[in-house]
């Protein structure tokens, strides 16, 4: 919060609405095609907002024990589901908030969920395995012993899963259960985000770097020279530049021609402490990116990696997660502080100057 | 806003059966009344009764610059980063280790993360010991010694199972290998909950507070005798000893009390530091020089003093007197090409003699080493020094602890080091308190006597 004083939004993000949830608000994400809003908080409590006016629909307290820790929901945004540091896993459905189904892990946090594009399946990690989870909550699938912790996941296709862990990344299909590919590298990865057609992997790592690899051709490159561990990465939807935090600037690196090796990245530098969260938009190359000191913007990007603002809010605290509207009309940020924020996002217009006409 | 404060955190280290489960569940069971979360490595033999149990996977990994000193805690990154989210934030932390664990890295984790720094501190490193077993794993693994050297507590528990002579031995062993530790006995883990938990054993003035004491030097020299002598040559003779050498310095104008014998010591230390300067029987001892009797030949060795006038020296000598029945007689003949050693032989007595904490021999091979001088230090140079000796010997070196006094600085610096990562940060002001510097080393194989002199290279 230091280092920077509220301001009202700028450019093309305008007053949508505010509210309040009553802990550190940890995930959020947008339901029933952009009607509902959900929001979940450390301490277990799972809010549904209306998408257009912010009104509260539903909420639940406690839902897991020990606290929240991940939300997925399912490609349809009928349903989600919810993991905690009880080891559980709930699904629910997004329009009244009723549990339909309860996985039980065992005794152990479930950090990451995630349901393949497809929707069939829910892949979830416990401990060093990772379990998929058919529509009906049978297991169908679990992978190996992992050699540590898993530490993150991400479906390249719907019957394959890539699995991050200290020192590799591993690709499973789910459906055959075999390994498809195991890229090695020593380093303690912390985030990891395959590129949309599913041949690039980029991987943070606790010691400020990003590491990828290209699964067609076996190259692999280490981008250092980070002054923190870019925890949060995000590729835009056609593939061609990949947005990394790990400082209070985005730097955008740029797979169009030969890159990113050998090419400057572009930097975008606007927040005043670290990059917190990352997101593009579903079409087009509009970044959003939310810091530590509470601020939000949204970023043009080129093709080269090289960016302009064309929008600026402030959200009040440290912003745990940003989501686009499904039609990219709106931005959401939710905060530490349990603050929830929802600007329009559309081109500013001098009305004032038609009302002359 | 308010200052954030920084949740505490205590690592629990010591060998599978040395009570550490019993342990952690006294300290839940006293402070029922805080939130605590304590982060395991391995099911105890018994369960832990209440509270929040998180069992990690004890993921070590280095950072990509391969140094082994950069090692953290993956796990308790993670951990740690989602229990910091909680509005209802918990007051202190525990951190059990395998018995096998080397607690480097999990203490490093507090300094390296950025993220998990800002939100945690690290209170303090407490050790259980099998009173009845840790003689032999001290003997057998690293670990074990790790785990002793990395202490700020070390609780010598099972001393039931134990006679007293035998925890005294094992107690003063413990002692040589870390200095810097308080040594608690208890039968079953029962200690004072305050011994162990918010101790800000790494806030150095609160340690010294408690244990005043904690940086008491340990002289390279056993003995001093102060010496009132008249104009003249003495002679300094030596029977068998001991040692076939043994290092001396003499010193003018020594005084007899307590102040003048600690600064002559000090300056001593200094002195010791140096080359020392071999002399063989018939030498002359220089004044202010480090020198080295040569004591190989057999039978009585003598060497010579001059004195230019009536005045009281100091000899501070590496043994006692007594080992090498050493003696102090005045030469009557003003000739020196002759000695008669039957002519009018009467032994000196000392007016006043000193008997001091002398170093050890240390037979294990981790140890602690303190460093005490008075006056300012050359921040650039010391810097220089410390960072040399952190990537040559960080490896070998577990902790660093103390406070120097940079020349220009009006407020005193506190180091704190774990392995090779270490922190020198502006404390209270001086004053009108002497200006010093106390350094304490606990590592493996250190050369103290080299530690000293390229200390003392740095002071202004």
């Amino acid at each position: 919060m230091s280092g920077i004083e509220a301001f009202s939004p700028k450019g093309m993000l305008h007053e949508g609405w505010s509210t309040q949830v009553d802990d550190y608000a940890i995930v959020c994400g947008w339901a029933l095609e952009g009607k509902t809003f959900l929001v979940g908080d450390v301490a277990g409590g799972l809010y549904a907002f209306e998408g257009k006016s912010g009104k509260l629909i539903w909420q639940i307290k406690d839902i897991h024990k020990g606290g929240l820790l991940a939300m997925s929901i399912h490609p349809n945004g009928k349903t989600f589901a919810t993991a905690g540091q009880d080891g559980h896993v709930n699904i629910w459905e997004s329009q009244e908030g009723t549990a339909t189904n309860a996985l039980e892990l065992g005794k152990g946090w479930v950090e990451h969920i995630k349901w393949s594009p497809d929707g069939k399946f829910l892949a979830v990690v416990f401990t060093k395995y990772v379990y998929v989870f058919d529509d009906k909550g049978q297991e169908h699938w679990r992978s190996e012993e992992h050699p540590s912790t898993v530490s993150a996941i991400a479906w390249s296709n719907s019957n394959e899963l890539a699995t991050a862990c200290y020192g590799q990344v591993t690709f499973f299909d789910v459906v055959n259960d075999k390994i498809n590919q195991k890229l090695e590298w020593r380093g303690s990865l912390v985030s990891m985000v395959l590129s949309p057609d599913g041949d690039i992997v980029a991987c943070g790592s606790q010691d400020n770097s990003v590491h990828f690899w290209r699964r067609s051709t076996d190259e692999d490159s280490e981008m250092t020279g980070y002054p923190g561990k870019p925890s949060h990465l995000a590729f835009d939807q056609t593939g061609t530049v990949l947005a990394t935090g790990g400082s209070d600037r985005v730097t955008v690196w740029s797979f169009q021609d030969d890159g990113p090796e050998g090419t400057v990245p572009g930097e975008l530098m606007l927040h005043t402490e670290p990059i917190s969260c990352l997101a593009f938009s579903h079409s087009g190359m509009l970044l959003a990116s939310g810091a530590r000191d509470g601020s939000v913007f949204s970023w043009f990007l080129q093709a080269n990696g090289q960016g302009d603002p064309v929008g600026g809010a402030f959200s009040g605290d440290l912003v745990s997660q940003i989501a686009w509207h499904p039609d990219d009309t709106a931005l959401a940020a939710i905060n530490a502080n349990g603050g929830i924020t929802v600007w329009n996002f559309k081109v500013r217009t001098k009305t004032s100057l038609q009302e002359f006409e | 806003m308010s200052i954030k404060e920084k949740v505490p955190v205590t690592i629990l280290t010591g060998f599978l059966g040395s009570g550490k489960t019993t342990l952690l569940n006294r300290i839940l069971s006293e402070e029922h009344g805080k939130k605590i979360a304590v982060i395991e490595n391995e099911y105890g033999e018994v369960g832990i009764d209440q509270g929040l149990v998180i069992n990690a996977d004890e993921e070590v990994f280095e950072m990509s610059n391969g140094c082994i000193c950069c090692t953290v805690r993956g796990d308790l990154i993670r951990v740690l980063g989602n229990l910091m989210k909680r509005r209802d934030k918990f007051d202190y932390v525990l951190v059990e280790t395998t018995g096998l664990a080397d607690p480097g890295p999990v203490a490093q984790t507090f300094f390296m993360d950025d993220e998990i720094r800002e939100e945690f501190s690290l209170d303090g490193i407490v050790t259980l010991v099998d009173a009845a077993h840790i003689d032999q794993q001290l003997g057998r693994s690293d670990e074990s010694s790790e785990q002793v050297a990395f202490a700020d507590v070390l609780v010598l528990n099972k001393t039931d199972l134990v006679s007293d002579e035998s925890l005294d031995n094992l107690e003063s062993r413990l002692r040589d290998m870390n200095r810097m530790a308080r040594v608690i006995r208890s039968k079953q883990a029962d200690v004072s909950i305050d011994t162990v938990l918010n101790l800000s054993a790494f806030d150095l003035d609160q340690v010294l507070q408690r244990r005043p004491t904690f940086l008491e030097p340990e002289y390279p020299f056993e003995w001093t005798g102060v010496f009132s002598l008249e104009k003249g040559r003495y002679e300094l003779t030596l029977e068998e000893g001991p040692d076939p050498t043994m290092s001396l310095v003499l010193l003018l104008n020594q005084g007899k009390d307590e102040t003048s014998l600690n600064s002559g010591a000090e300056s001593c230390v200094r002195l010791y530091a140096e080359q020392e300067q071999l002399m063989n029987p018939g030498d002359m001892v220089p004044v202010g020089k480090h020198v080295s009797l040569q004591l190989q030949s057999e039978g009585t060795k003598s060497f010579f003093i001059d004195v230019d006038k009536a005045r009281d020296i100091g000899l501070f000598t590496q043994h006692t007197a007594e080992e090498f029945n050493m003696k102090l007689t005045k030469v009557n003949t003003p000739s020196t090409d002759e000695i008669d050693n039957n002519q009018n032989i009467s032994t000196i007595s000392p007016i006043a003699e000193r008997v001091w904490v002398a170093e050890h021999e240390h037979d294990d091979e981790v140890g602690s080493i303190a460093i005490e001088r008075e006056g300012d230090v050359d921040p650039e140079k010391l810097n220089r020094w410390l960072s040399r000796l952190l990537s040559e010997k960080g490896v070998d070196i577990f902790r660093t602890k103390g406070f120097i006094s940079y020349a220009g600085e009006s407020k005193r610096i506190v180091f704190q080091g774990v392995h090779m990562l270490f922190t020198a940060q502006p404390d209270k002001e001086w004053g009108n308190e002497p200006r010093r510097n106390q350094l304490v080393f606990i590592g493996r194989n250190l050369d103290a006597a080299e530690m000293s002199r390229e200390f003392d290279k740095c002071l202004v």
